[in-house]
C-alpha cells in the first residue's frame, strides 16, 4: 500500500523525519552487527561444544554498549539469545544485559527452562522467529514485554549465524518512549498528521493522538505512506 | 507492660503485618497449586526479598509462618536453604482462611476491572499476531488436560496465568499487564481452584476459548463482558466457600 506522492510543499520535512528515524534505528542495527559478530566468536568451536561462560566474553561490549549517549542511550537493554541446544551445559541461555538506574548493567537470570516455566520458550517471540527465518533486520513490537523489562518496547534483533548455521540471535530492547524522544521532534516538523507504523501497521510513534503508538493503521483514504528506507517500518502521513 | 506493648504495636512500620501475610499467601498459593515445585530451593533470603519488594526482616518472618504450615523447610549447612514441601492435598480452606470475605470482594472487583478493561483493549488492538500466542496457550492447555500425569495440574494452572497475561498484554498497555502479573500472583491460583471446582477444565477451556475469540473478531465489548464473567463466577465461588468456613 505504497502511495508516491511526490515532492509535495512540506516535503522537505518529511523527507528529514525519514532520514531521522532512519539513522536512529539503524544505529541500534549497527551496534547490533557488532554484537552478532562478537557472539558468533565466543560460540566459535575450540575443540569442544561452546558453554554458557564462554559468552561472558561479550560483557564488556554490552556494557559498553548499554552505557553513555547516542545510540547507547536508546538501548535498555541487550545481548545474544542462544539457539536451543546451541550450548553444552546450558539447553536455554540468554546473555542479557539490561541498564540500571542505580549505576552499573544487570544481567537478566530467569528460569528457562519450559518445564517448570510456562513463559520462557523464547522460541516463539518475534524477535527471534524473525532472524531465524532469515530475516536481516527484524523490529518487534512496540509489544508489551512482560519477559524482561515490562515496559512498552521495541526489539530489534539479527540473526547470528557461524559457518552456515543458524547458532542464535542478537537483540536490544528499546523502550517505546525513548524512540519516540528522538524521533517525536522530527515528526512534529510536518505540518499534518503524520505516524510510523510497523510492517503490521500497528503505530510506533506519532504526531497525532488520532494514531497513538500502540493503535492500529489499518490503510485509510487521504494517507501516503512511505516505507522507511529498507526497514520494516513505514511513515504515514495524512495528505503532505 | 501492657501500655509498652500497645504502644510500640502503634509505632511499628504500619503494614508489616500486612506484608508478611501478603508474603505467606503468594508463597503459599504458589506451593498449593505446584507453581513452586515439592522439592524445589527457593531463592536466597536476599533475593527472594529483593524480588518481592519486601525487607529481609518481613520475609523471615513469612518463611517462619510457612515452615510452621509445613510448606516450606530449612536445611543448614552446605547445600543448605529453603525448600519447598508441597502438601499431599491442596486445602483451599486453608487458603481461604488468610482472606475475609470482604478482601476477596475487593480483589474480585479489581481484578474484574483490569481483566475486563484489557480483554476489551485487547479486541480493539490486537493483530493476529497478538492472538496467535493466545491460541498456541490454548492449544498447550488441551494438550495438557488430555493426558493424566503427575504435575500436570501444575502445568495447566501455569498455562492458565500465561494466557490471561497475554490476554492483557495485547491490550497494549503495560499498566495493565503488570496489574494483571500482580493479581495472577495474589489471586490466580485460588481463582484456578475455585474454575476447577466450578466447571472442570472443559468449562474453563470454553471460557478461555470464548474470550479468545472475541478478541479475534475485534468485539470489545464481547470480550469485557466474558472476561469479567470469568473473574466474577471463581470470586462468587470463593466467597461462598469463606462464608461457610467457621473462623
Amino acid at each position: 500500500m505504497i502511495t508516491d506522492v511526490g515532492a509535495g510543499p512540506h516535503s522537505q520535512a518529511v523527507t528529514e523525519a525519514l532520514t531521522r528515524v532512519a539513522d536512529a534505528v539503524e544505529g541500534v542495527f549497527g551496534t547490533l552487527r557488532e554484537v552478532r559478530d562478537a557472539s558468533a566468536r565466543c560460540v566459535r568451536r575450540r575443540g569442544r561444544p561452546p558453554v554458557a561462560a564462554d559468552l561472558a566474553g561479550l560483557r564488556p561490549l554490552l556494557w559498553a554498549r548499554l552505557t553513555g549517549n547516542g545510540v547507547a542511550a536508546l538501548i535498555a537493554g541487550i545481548g545474544f539469545i542462544a539457539a536451543p541446544g546451541l550450548l553444552a551445559d546450558a539447553h536455554w541461555y540468554l546473555e542479557w544485559w539490561q541498564e540500571h538506574p542505580a549505576g552499573a548493567p544487570v544481567q537478566l537470570l530467569r528460569d528457562l527452562d519450559p518445564s517448570s516455566s510456562a513463559f520462557y520458550d523464547y522460541t516463539h517471540w518475534d524477535w527471534y522467529t524473525g532472524p531465524l527465518s532469515g530475516a536481516e533486520r527484524t523490529i518487534c513490537g512496540p509489544y508489551v514485554d512482560y519477559l524482561c523489562t515490562d515496559e512498552y518496547s521495541l526489539t530489534l534483533s539479527v540473526p547470528v549465524v557461524l559457518d552456515g548455521a543458524f547458532v542464535g540471535v542478537a537483540a536490544a530492547d528499546v523502550f517505546v518512549r525513548r524512540f519516540d524522544g528522538a524521533v517525536l521532534p522530527a515528526l512534529r516538523e510536518i505540518p499534518a498528521p503524520a505516524f510510523l507504523v510497523n510492517a503490521s501497521g500497528r503505530v510506533v510513534s506519532s504526531n497525532t493522538v488520532r494514531w497513538i503508538a500502540g493503535s492500529l493503521y489499518r490503510g485509510g483514504e487521504g494517507f501516503a505512506v512511505r516505507p522507511v528506507r529498507d526497514l520494516p517500518l513505514s511513515l504515514v502521513t495524512a495528505g503532505v | 507492660m501492657v501500655v509498652n506493648a500497645a504502644r510500640l504495636a502503634v509505632f511499628s512500620p504500619v503494614d508489616s503485618t500486612a506484608r508478611v501475610e501478603a508474603v505467606v499467601r503468594r508463597l503459599a498459593d504458589a506451593i498449593a497449586v505446584g507453581l513452586l515445585a515439592d522439592g524445589e530451593q527457593l531463592p536466597s533470603e536476599a533475593e527472594l526479598a529483593a524480588s518481592l519488594g519486601v525487607s529481609t526482616v518481613t520475609l523471615r518472618e513469612a518463611l517462619m509462618a510457612l515452615r510452621q504450615q509445613g510448606m516450606v523447610e530449612t536445611r543448614r549447612g552446605r547445600g543448605g536453604g529453603s525448600f519447598v514441601r508441597a502438601p499431599a492435598e491442596i486445602d483451599v480452606a486453608t487458603r481461604l482462611r488468610l482472606i475475609a470475605v470482604d478482601e476477596l470482594r475487593d480483589l474480585g472487583d479489581h481484578y474484574t476491572a483490569i481483566a475486563g478493561a484489557a480483554a476489551r483493549l485487547a479486541a480493539q488492538r490486537s493483530l493476529p499476531s497478538d492472538v496467535a500466542p493466545l491460541w498456541r496457550s490454548l492449544d498447550e492447555m488441551a494438550a495438557v488436560a488430555a493426558r493424566v500425569a503427575p504435575g500436570m495440574i501444575a502445568q495447566l494452572r501455569r498455562l492458565d496465568g500465561r494466557f490471561h497475561i497475554e490476554v492483557a498484554a495485547a491490550s497494549q498497555s503495560a499498566r495493565l499487564t503488570q496489574e494483571e502479573i500482580r493479581l495472577q500472583a495474589d489471586i490466580g491460583p485460588l481463582l484456578w481452584l475455585s474454575h476447577e471446582a466450578l466447571g472442570g477444565h472443559d468449562e474453563m477451556a470454553a471460557q478461555h476459548h470464548a474470550i479468545a475469540r472475541a478478541i479475534e473478531s475485534g468485539d470489545g465489548d464481547q470480550a469485557r463482558a466474558l472476561a469479567e464473567r470469568h473473574v466474577l463466577d471463581a470470586i462468587d465461588h470463593l466467597i461462598e466457600l469463606r462464608l461457610g468456613l467457621e473462623e
